[in-house]
């Protein structure tokens, strides 16, 4: 209907133009309605490209507006809404951490310390100590590139690489930045590194800040890497492969729960692939092997074929610190491209002096290792006796896991273990929950992390597994 | 072999790009190239084939220009949250080339479409609204106005 009207109104419109100019043709244009339109729009084109620019005013804003702003503004939280959790703070030592620690007043057996051979308050580290405090001071007041380098340090780096069986080696003055400066010295963007999906956060760092292309394979699972190493070659193939450095990164005996990397499987993949390795053995270095050099020593595979090996000096050298060690090239590179040695401040000097001790007695008592392992032998077999936690973690590995048999969720199981630790700090044990970063992204459950060393006694061991039996019992029992 | 293009100094990254030299003819060569395609797509003839690029020309800018408030760029912290690009084009400056450029278009369109139709019924009658729908959309005086309250963000 409406189109009935408005063609009506055209068609009068038309014939009223139409009507004076009714089949005038002028120079050859047939004149009707239709050119009228159409100059008329002409015209109106014309007319608005000579309009003048101009900026209209800024209007200010109307109470209304002002107040509906307002309303509707909700500023973002600076942080996230602080948990129960969050709120928690860890018991805090009052004396050395040794296998004895003093935590609120009372004397506790210390489980919680990386501290695996016992040297933490050995006489001969802190004679060192005192020497080198009385030689150098506290600080060494410098990068080790503007003369913060002092002989201990070349010292201990040659002590290294001599105990390793590695041409060379390199200090870095924190265990943390030491795999985190370590890995983007050596992946760039482009590259390729398959990570096990259960390293710690330190090496998730340092995958994160060299900005390569990473694949995480399932933990501790030789097939799985085995699949994802065959998945890249067959890229490779269909792609026309791109010039890179490819990685596997491992941890000697994982922070995160126990595992021992089965470094032959590893190797023979490696030189299969034609990847390179690199192994953090912070928790292996004076634990595994007959004398304690680490992985390598305990597969018989010559240290030569893992190009890079990590450590922190934080576990069983009882000092601060890391190193990394491998060819001489390996080291050499790191020299101007270690993030944490170049523009980090020195390692303190009579740190570097304890861990030189700290190696020297390693050397001198082979005893040591032995009481170590004895320990863990023995906890272990007492662990597994226990009801309702499930014992994780290589059979060789000073870090034994205890997982709940019946786990949930990792904040489920977190609440459940962190009152079992706190039961057993009442009855005179020093254990730790699982706790983990929101910035870890490592997908394993929770437990409870005991650290054994070589000086605790088979009596202290007994006792702490007895009371964690009754602990775990009477805590699963009041769940269920 | 690289186009050298001054620095636009427009701030505003969702408009900056309309002051870039060679716009106006990828416009232009946007609409004739679409054009072609309905062609040789439906084989219909020259008229329809024109009416179809002014009305998919009117539905595309209506929505980009004038309903599409705020920029995808979260930077500009939401600055131009209430704006649409017609209104942020230019920094709000009216009657510009470019805006000048952009009013002239459908009216050319709806001429093109007209004659070629031969100002028969039905198709008219809808490039007329597609025409006068954009044309008034693009006049100053309707700088931030918005009629019955459609696409604000105020409660009126």
């Amino acid at each position: 209907m409406a189109t009935g009207m408005v063609m009506e109104m055209k068609e009068t419109l038309v014939s009223l133009l139409d009507a004076p100019l009714a089949d005038a043709v002028i120079f050859g244009i047939h004149i009707d309605g239709h050119l009228f339109l159409e100059t008329l729009l002409v015209v109106v084109i014309a007319f608005l490209l000579l309009q003048k620019s101009y900026q209209p005013e800024k209007r200010p804003l109307t109470e209304q507006e002002i107040d509906q702003l307002c309303d509707e503004w909700t500023p973002e939280p600076l942080h996230p809404p602080i948990t129960k959790e969050m709120e928690l703070s860890p018991p805090v030592l009052e004396s050395a951490a040794g296998p004895h620690t003093v935590v609120n007043g009372k004397d506790v057996i210390n489980l919680s310390s990386a501290n695996y051979l016992g040297l933490i308050g050995h006489p001969k580290i802190k004679e060192a100590c005192n020497a080198a405090l009385e030689k150098y001071g506290v600080g060494a007041c410098g990068p080790r590139g503007f003369y913060g380098t002092i002989d201990v340090h070349m010292d201990l780096e040659a002590k290294i690489a001599q105990f390793m069986g590695t041409p060379d080696s390199i200090l870095y003055s924190y265990g943390l930045a030491t795999v985190s400066s370590v890995i983007p010295a050596f992946c760039k963007r482009g590259d390729l590194i398959l990570a096990d999906e259960g390293v710690n956060w330190g090496i998730q760092n340092g995958l994160f800040l060299s900005r390569s292309t990473v694949r995480y394979f399932k933990h501790n699972d030789m097939a799985s890497l085995e699949a994802l190493l065959e998945d890249v070659r067959q890229e490779d193939r269909r792609k026309k492969k791109v010039l890179n450095r490819r990685f596997i990164v491992v941890e000697a005996i994982y922070q995160n729960s126990g595992e021992m990397v089965p470094l032959d499987t590893v190797v023979r993949l490696k030189e299969k692939y034609l990847f390179r390795v690199l192994v953090d053995e912070s928790n292996s270095i004076g634990v595994l092997g007959k004398t304690g050099r680490g992985l390598s020593e305990h597969f018989n595979i010559p240290v030569e074929k893992i190009d890079i090996i990590t450590s922190a000096m934080g576990h069983s050298l009882a000092s601060v610190g890391g190193f990394c060690t491998g060819s001489a090239k390996v080291v050499d590179h790191q020299r101007l491209s270690g993030a944490g040695y170049c523009f980090s401040a020195a390692l303190p000097p009579f740190l570097a002096s304890a861990s030189i001790t700290a190696l020297e007695l390693l050397e001198d008592n082979p005893v040591l290792l032995t009481r170590l392992r004895r320990n863990i032998s023995f906890f272990r077999s007492k662990l597994a006796t226990i009801p309702g936690v499930v014992v994780r973690g290589h059979a060789l590995s000073p870090l034994i896991f205890l997982h709940l048999q019946r786990s949930g969720s990792f904040a489920e199981d977190s609440v459940i273990l962190q009152q079992i630790v706190d039961k057993m700090l009442e009855e005179g044990v020093l254990l730790s929950a699982s706790k983990r970063s929101l910035l870890d992204k490592c997908k394993l459950g929770a437990g409870i992390r005991i650290m054994v060393t070589a000086s605790h006694t088979e009596a202290e061991l007994l006792s702490v597994s007895s009371s964690l039996g009754n602990v775990i019992q009477s805590v699963v029992t009041a769940q269920s | 072999m690289y186009v050298k293009v001054s620095t636009p100094p427009d701030v505003n990254k969702n408009t900056s790009w309309f002051q870039y030299p060679g716009v106006w003819t990828t416009y232009i060569l946007i609409i004739f190239i679409s054009w072609l395609l309905i062609l040789s797509v439906f084989g219909c003839d020259a008229g329809t084939a024109w009416t179809v690029v002014n009305l998919g020309h009117f539905a595309v800018t209506y929505r980009f220009f004038h309903w599409k408030k705020g920029t995808p760029f979260a930077e500009d912290q939401g600055d131009y949250a209430k704006l649409t690009w017609w209104e942020q084009v230019d920094n709000g400056r009216q009657h510009t080339r470019n805006r000048k450029f952009l009013i002239v278009v459908p009216v050319v369109l709806y001429l093109i479409a007209s004659h070629t139709t031969d100002y028969r019924n039905p198709v008219l009658i809808l490039n007329t609204i597609a025409v006068f729908w954009l044309v008034i959309a693009k006049f100053p005086n309707m700088h931030k106005v918005r009629i019955f309250g459609i696409n604000s963000d105020y409660d009126t």
